[in-house]
């Protein structure tokens, strides 16, 4: 049920339809069931109509007859009538009897002597001297002053009085004949709305209508059971004659010999209804009405429904295209469940929100798998103890190298610098923790741990050394300043988790090992080596060349701490550089023995390999103070670091 | 038959005379099947094989009064001149069909100029034509010895002369449909004769509720 101009959506339209279908049930149901009942009562009203009818009829049949009785009565008194009659003239008598036939309107009119002899008939001219055919009404008439009755004559049905002719006693029998036509049926059919048919019925032969007020059609129709009729003294029921009920009743009116007459008295059912009709109409009118009312209403229903959860659909559609929309303010306007829904639907839009916006941040700081990992497992960011491998890059000598750029130009070389270094960090799937100003501060290990985080973090560091000195040639080729980055890696137990207040948490990591590795970073340029590992992060790499730098006492700290420059995978490293780093070893080894000549006789021999040269410096002023100023007993080797 | 005569003498001159010519008597009783008496029966006997004496026959009359005919009953020998004095204030149509008679007084007051002769035996039922409950019967016979059953059921019949008598019961309406009593009657005899009346009764005035209670219908 689809009004055309409506948008209507399929929920929609499935509503209306489910209203709009159980009104048509329940409308249908109360029609038919207020319809039946109507019937059943206006059927037994027309068969109390019937036989009310009936009674009328009989009493009208009777009062007919009196009215006749009365009427000849009356005619016979006349004078000259019954001078006539005395006359014994019999075409005297026959004209006075045709003469007063036709006052009272009268089919025929008979004079019978009291031997019950006919005197003269009118309408059976040469009856005279024979007996009269209906003795019995004389022998009433004798009795009761006058007598009446209904006789079949030649095919015609007639009402026949009988009255004695007075003077003033009785001195011969008139007998009137009234004919039955299907002008009196009608006449009949006028006062009790009953179809009337006279039918007469002599012994087994078919019976015969006499009059009635059917059409001719009808007539035929009835035929057909009349004779069944015929059997049974009064008999009722429900007909269906050409399609048409009848409420039918037959009464016998007179039986004489072997012979009865009857009247079939009927009502068309659909006549006895018609007083409903107006009031279907009024039920009808009434279920339209309220056929469109909830048509109307259902759709208004629908659409609060069906609106908001278009609109929802739509949201929820773009939220999945990647897209935020806020929920329609009127789906949220409405104080039911719809409005609920659109709420916490508008909610969740925002929190997806919150969280992409997270993830692009999350993006921003780690590598989009770790991101995603993140989201995916959900992780709890907690506070919690966990093992990291903490990495600081750093560009070095920036700050004074800014003085010698513009803000803008500094800002564009920095995010050169930034960029690589990310991508590299990225690669490597290290998170990002933050930006230090001219450096990157990155975590591997949190806040997902892996058994690779230390290896992953030097080989990121040995790749952000190259690609560093890729944006170096660059930069050269640009004629810009290429600074050199340093790397310190550490790794350690920290503290890992979220740091700040609820509106703003930022996820980091706490701990000595974290200001270890920042240390180790600035060691780089003592060293002038690219990455600064220390002792932990080198024993879970065990598949590197390292070469060790130091043992540097850290400020605060009572232990001193070995630190070693990650080279390279063992195949990457030529033999004359192993060797060269073997030597190294075996002097940094004879230093620490306190055997200064050999150490100083080693480092010397090594000292213009390249990479050498500065850790050998290193080691020579080392030797060269100790050999003036020896170091006490609890010297462990280590060089105390107090600068930053 | 006897012609008719036209007789002007005194009832009771004519009585006088008979009774001292002839003395024998007939005393009938007319009752129902119950024993109960009937009134208004006519008994009249007929002299078989003789000749009837020649006698006056006596007039009769018939008032209206309150529309209604008195006596309801009479009889009379054929021959008799029937007078129709009308007592009441209105007009009366006397009339009658019947064959023995047949006549008719148009409205009239007083009366009538002309009585009615009734010339031949049988009975004479008066009308008024416009008072329909007005009835009288007359019953017309051929002989002298008549008489009318009185509210016992008796009927004396006097001045008989000896002889042998067919004794005839009538009742008003026609019912005449008893055999006749035979008996023979000398000279000062007097005689008993019963009539059970066993046939239907015409009520003697019909729907008139003044007249003494119907024996049937």
């Amino acid at each position: 049920m689809i009004l055309p101009g409506l948008r209507s959506s399929k929920l929609e339209n499935r509503i209306v339809v489910f209203f709009v279908v159980l009104l048509l049930f329940v409308q249908l149901a109360g029609f038919f069931a207020i319809r039946y009942a109507i019937e059943q009562s206006a059927r037994s009203n027309l068969r109390e109509d019937l036989n009310v009818g009936v009674r009328v009829f009989k009493r009208m049949l009777e009062q007919n007859s009196q009215q006749l009785v009365e009427a000849t009565a009356v005619l016979t008194y006349d004078f000259g009538f019954r001078e006539a009659v005395s006359s014994q003239d019999r075409d005297t008598i026959l004209s006075a009897l045709g003469n007063h036939r036709d006052r009272i309107k009268a089919a025929g009119m008979a004079l019978i002597n009291l031997q019950n002899v006919v005197v003269a008939d009118t309408l059976a001219v040469d009856s005279t001297g024979k007996q009269f055919a209906f003795p019995e009404l004389i022998a009433a008439a004798a009795d009761m002053r006058r007598s009446s009755a209904i006789r079949m004559i030649d095919g015609t049905v007639y009402q026949i009085v009988v009255v004695p002719v007075l003077a003033p006693l009785p001195i011969s029998w008139v007998a009137m004949s009234f004919v039955i036509d299907d002008a009196v049926a009608s006449d009949l059919k006028r006062i009790n709305s009953l179809d009337v048919t006279f039918i007469g019925k002599t012994g087994n032969s078919p019976a015969e209508i006499f009059a009635t007020t059917l059409s001719p059609f009808m007539r035929e129709q009835i035929r057909g059971f009349i004779d069944n009729l015929a059997n049974q003294p009064e008999m009722g029921g429900t007909r269906t004659l050409a399609g048409e009920e009848f409420e039918m009743l037959s009464v016998t009116i007179d039986r004489y010999d072997n012979k009865r007459i009857f009247a079939l008295l009927q009502r068309s059912m659909r006549d006895g209804l018609r007083p409903y009709d107006s009031l279907q109409v009024v039920l009808l009118f009434l279920a339209a009405v309220g056929l469109t009312i909830s048509l109307f209403g259902s759709m208004r229903i629908a659409r609060r429904i069906s609106r908001p959860v278009s609109a929802l659909a739509e949201a929820a559609r773009a939220v999945a295209a990647g897209r935020h929309v806020s929920v329609s303010a009127e789906a949220m306007r409405q104080n039911d469940e719809i409005g609920e829904l659109a709420t916490a639907f508008d909610n969740m839009s925002r929190g997806l929100a919150e969280r992409d916006r997270m993830r692009d941040l999350l993006g921003k700081v780690a590598s989009p798998e770790v991101a995603e990992q993140l989201l995916r497992q959900n992780i709890e960011l907690g506070g919690e103890e966990r093992q990291v491998t903490v990495m600081f890059a750093d560009i070095r000598d920036f700050t004074e190298l800014c003085e010698t750029l513009s803000p803008h130009d500094s800002l564009m070389l920095l995010n050169r610098y930034l960029e690589r270094i990310s991508g590299v960090i990225d690669h490597y799937e290290g998170v990002i923790d933050k930006y230090t100003g001219d450096g990157v501060m990155a975590l591997f290990g949190a806040p997902i741990a892996r058994a690779d985080d230390p290896e992953r973090a030097i080989l990121a560091a040995l790749e952000i050394n190259r690609r560093v000195r890729e944006l170096g040639q660059e930069l050269a080729r640009e004629g810009l300043p290429h600074p050199l980055v340093g790397i310190g890696i550490n790794t350690s137990r920290v503290i890992a988790g979220n740091i700040g207040t609820a509106s703003r948490l930022n996820y980091t990591v706490l701990g000595d090992g974290v200001n270890l590795a920042a240390r180790f970073e600035s060691l780089t340029k003592r060293y002038q080596v690219p990455v600064v590992v220390g002792r932990e992060t080198r024993e879970k790499v065990p598949g590197l060349v390292y070469r060790e730098l130091d043992k540097v006492k850290v400020k605060g700290k009572k232990v001193a701490v070995r630190i070693f420059e990650p080279l390279g995978r063992e195949h990457e490293i030529d033999a004359v550089a192993l060797a060269t780093l073997h030597t190294y070893h075996e002097a940094i080894e004879a230093y620490r023995q306190r055997r200064w000549q050999q150490a100083a006789a080693s480092l010397a021999a090594i000292r213009d390999q390249p990479g050498y040269h500065r850790v050998c410096e290193i080691y020579l002023e080392y030797i060269r103070q100790f050999e003036s100023a020896p170091p006490d007993q609890t010297w462990d080797g280590s060089f105390a670091l107090y600068e930053k | 038959m006897f012609l008719p005569l036209r007789c002007a003498s005194p009832f009771f001159v004519l009585l006088f005379a008979c009774s001292a010519a002839q003395a024998a008597k007939i005393n009938a009783q007319v009752s129902t099947p119950a024993g109960e008496p009937v009134t208004n029966a006519g008994v009249y006997a007929k002299l078989i094989g003789a000749s009837v004496p020649t006698v006056p026959i006596r007039e009769i009359s018939i008032e209206q009064i309150n529309k209604e005919f008195v006596p309801l009953v009479s009889i009379a020998q054929a021959g008799a001149l029937m007078n129709l004095p009308n007592r009441d204030s209105i007009r009366h149509h006397v009339y009658s069909f019947s064959p023995a008679k047949t006549f008719e007084i148009k409205l009239y007051s007083g009366v009538p100029s002309k009585p009615v002769l009734l010339d031949k035996p049988g009975e004479v039922v008066l009308g008024c034509n416009i008072h329909d409950n007005m009835i009288a019967y007359v019953l017309v016979v051929d002989t002298p010895y008549f008489g009318k059953t009185d509210v016992k059921g008796r009927a004396l019949l006097e001045g008989l002369p000896a002889g042998e008598y067919e004794v005839y019961l009538w009742y008003p309406g026609g019912s005449m449909a008893q055999p006749p009593q035979k008996l023979k009657l000398g000279a000062n005899d007097s005689s008993d004769v019963k009539f059970n009346f066993a046939s239907r009764l015409l009520p003697q005035r019909p729907a008139t509720p003044a007249t003494p209670p119907a024996t049937g219908k």
